[in-house]
């Protein structure tokens, strides 16, 4: 936890090209993916060419509050952007015994082929992912059958992976959805999503609406799951600390892009975007002191009227002249640590982060890191 | 700091849901669900209490209970030494409207709370017509505005015009907690008030509510799944935490020890399933033998936890245990678990095993 940070650019701050922070043997590959929507009111830019490579089987988190275009980028990765909106850039995927495979070119079928077999996807709401007057044995069995798997193998699969997920699979299995808890309903479709072996998972939100318990019991269970299956997994979510603990790296989305991408333990620790520091301090933790929790001030942008330069400006503590006129690329803390913003150090010195002052055995606050230099800001 | 004499009173709280059965179970015999069994609780003037426990636990019945909207099918709900049931009958001293003025309640869904028809002077200004029929319009348009100062919503003439799909998910919370102060009441029911807002969010509502605990001398009693809100919440109110389990209350104590040194091994779930951004305190192993919780219909013998619990032996399903005051603690702090027992045939007895 020393790494000095310091040491690793010198005082120019010169910007990194993103490439450095690519993948080594990068399963999908998103680059300068865009969506936009033709609205009256001008051009609505919900994903802004975002940058970013699955690592074979990582797990990544990616968080970001409501309408900040997580949502977005999850739909994107399979080329299923709702109508009318227009996608652009990159989406490859690189299987592990085929040619490299660029999604965006696919006809309709071949899309078909590569969704669920190859990249399956998790929505929030299982009850409305289900087909309300279908068994779930009935789903197992439309899927394998749609994909022209083996049924019978299909079904033993379909067993094991319920059993794994702590549910008895007979009992499930001729379940209708409603008979179903929302924790177990849940449970259900993710063994769903990875009975036609995956290599990459896509969830977006997918324990919201369960209580906490719940829900971190399903984030274990991903982690066996991704262990026994070689999986690929992207989470999207608005709760940062939740994955947290399942997460390898993590990326912070703010007005649709990545703002700051880097290892878990990096992101929680050395948080370097103002944003990213903000939010860690807007969450009350368990063992964190609880008297300087503090709010993020102002709203998140419009999408079409985001602001000119860096879009988190207007909410910046730290925001100058440069910031209003030019977007900033990625800088890099550490080499696997990208942050968008001009002043990271500045808000790495001035913003010290709640959950990282711990308290020694007399009570009193201590703070263990490089970071909190600075004083209050 | 706390009053003598309780604001309210719940003992020995019981609320039995009959499941009827459809026309083809009609032979059948109606399922009982036992959503709170034999629950006693005593919140005081300027008191927060925080309910915690996972969905189907029952705190959600236990807190609608608390403010007289769910009859208690056995024990009895006490506000201020008047039994709130006998009040409704009419058999009371103090008349009802009073009590049902004092106990408000906050929804988890401002969405679905506030009438999409209506601008928000108006969602505002029924109820006070409804209780104040003396007061005159600019009265009634005064106290609004005031309010919805406090709660943070300037310019208030601005919001008070407006329809609530022009408000943002906090803005409709704060509309939601004005109505609830307009009747100046003595406690708040914020039923997962917090939890359909951005995480971002929460600690500002939060804040918001423990002012006004402060200005108008409101108690609160919070309810939420999460540990780390409701130590927030509580720590800042100087309140407690209660542990809620299958229908019954298992740990009740101040939001320091319940957080920090929990004694009953469900509290210790609860603390598991709480995410902590110090990922060295994150314990990785599931402290549950089981992941589901059991139906409230048919509840564990014993200790209900006892089918989940990683503590539980032999004895946990012969025989429930008591609140046990934890020792060496100044302030109310207990737990029903055997193992805060000196002597009990439990340590003598066999760990159960799946």
């Amino acid at each position: 936890m020393s790494t000095d940070y310091d040491d690793t650019s010198t005082d120019d701050d010169v910007e990194m090209t993103v490439t450095s922070l690519d993948a080594h043997d990068p399963i999908m590959q998103i680059h300068d993916a865009r969506v936009t929507y033709d609205m009256d009111r001008g051009e609505s830019r919900v994903l802004d060419d975002v940058h970013l490579e699955l690592e074979r089987e990582e797990i990544i988190g990616v968080v970001g509050e409501s309408g900040s275009g997580k949502s977005m980028l999850a739909s994107a990765m399979l080329d299923s952007v709702p109508d009318p909106g227009q996608l652009a850039g990159q989406i490859r995927y690189n299987p592990e015994d085929r040619d490299q495979i660029d999604l965006l070119s696919l006809s309709k079928e071949e899309l078909r082929q590569v969704r669920w077999e190859d990249i399956s996807m998790v929505f929030q709401g299982a009850m409305s992912s289900f087909n309300p007057v279908l068994s779930v044995k009935a789903h197992f069995k439309e899927t394998l059958e749609t994909h022209d798997h083996n049924v019978k193998e299909g079904m033993e699969r379909a067993r094991e992976l319920l059993s794994d997920l702590y549910l008895q699979p007979d009992r499930v299995l001729n379940s209708y959805p409603h008979e179903l808890s929302g924790g177990m309903r849940q449970r259900a479709l993710l063994a769903l999503s990875v009975v036609l072996e995956p290599d990459v998972l896509v969830m977006d939100e997918p324990t919201a609406a369960l209580d906490l318990l719940m829900q971190r019991s399903i984030l274990m269970l991903m982690e066996e799951l991704q262990e026994s299956y070689d999986l690929t997994m992207l989470f999207i979510t608005h709760d940062l600390p939740l994955v947290a603990s399942l997460a390898d790296r993590m990326a912070i989305m703010y007005a649709f892009q990545l703002v700051e991408i880097g290892p878990t333990r990096a992101l929680l620790d050395k948080a370097a975007h103002p944003y990213t520091r903000a939010l860690l301090n807007s969450t009350p933790n368990l063992d964190a002191p609880l008297d300087e929790m503090q709010s993020i001030e102002g709203a998140s942008p419009d999408p079409v009227n985001v602001p000119d330069g860096c879009s988190y400006h207007p909410r910046c503590p730290f925001a100058e002249e440069k910031c209003i006129e030019s977007e900033p690329e990625y800088f890099l803390p550490e080499t696997d640590h990208g942050v968008a913003c001009f002043n990271w150090r500045e808000a790495k010195e001035r913003m010290s982060l709640n959950h990282l002052q711990a308290r020694d055995d007399s009570g009193e606050q201590v703070r263990d890191t490089d970071d909190e230099r600075g004083g209050e800001n | 700091m706390r009053s003598e004499e309780p604001l309210l009173s719940l003992e020995n709280v019981e609320v039995h849901f009959e499941n009827q059965g459809g026309f083809l179970d009609l032979f059948d015999d109606a399922e009982i669900v036992r959503a709170v069994d034999g629950v006693s609780l005593d919140i005081y003037e300027e008191d927060v209490v925080a309910l915690v426990g996972e969905s189907g636990c029952g705190k959600t019945t236990l807190g609608k209970t608390a403010i007289g909207l769910q009859e208690p099918t056995g024990g009895s709900v006490k506000f201020r030494g008047t039994d709130v049931w006998e009040a409704r009958r009419g058999n009371a001293d103090i008349p009802f409207s009073e009590i049902r003025n004092s106990l408000q309640i906050i929804h988890q869904d401002p969405g679905s709370s506030l009438n999409p028809n209506r601008r928000v002077k108006s969602i505002l200004q029924v109820p006070l017509e409804q209780t104040h029929p003396e007061m005159s319009t600019n009265q009634m348009l005064e106290r609004i505005y005031s309010l919805l100062e406090h709660v943070g919503m300037t310019p208030a003439t601005d919001y008070a015009e407006r329809y609530p799909h022009q408000l943002s998910g906090g803005e409709k919370q704060r509309v939601a907690l004005s109505r609830a102060l307009l009747m100046n009441p003595d406690m708040i029911l914020a039923d997962e008030a917090i939890s359909a807002l951005d995480v971002s969010l929460r600690v500002e509502m939060m804040d918001l509510m423990l002012d006004l605990q402060e200005q108008f001398s409101t108690s609160f009693l919070f309810i939420s799944h999460d540990l780390s809100n409701a130590r927030y919440f509580t720590e800042h109110g100087d309140g407690r935490i209660g542990g809620m389990y299958l229908g019954e209350l298992v740990e009740v104590g101040p939001p320091e020890q319940v957080t920090q040194n929990p004694r009953h091994p469900y509290t210790e779930v609860l603390r598991w399933a709480t995410p902590n951004l110090n990922l060295d305190e994150q314990s990785k192993d599931m402290p549950m033998r089981k992941i589901d919780i059991p139906d409230p219909v048919d509840p564990p013998s014993g200790c209900r936890f006892h089918t989940r619990c990683p503590e539980a032996r032999e004895a946990c399903k012969q025989e429930t245990p008591q609140p046990q005051t934890i020792e060496n603690v100044d302030i109310d702090h207990w737990a029903s678990c055997f193992r805060e027992y000196d002597n009990h045939e439990y340590w003598q007895s066999q760990p159960l095993q799946d």
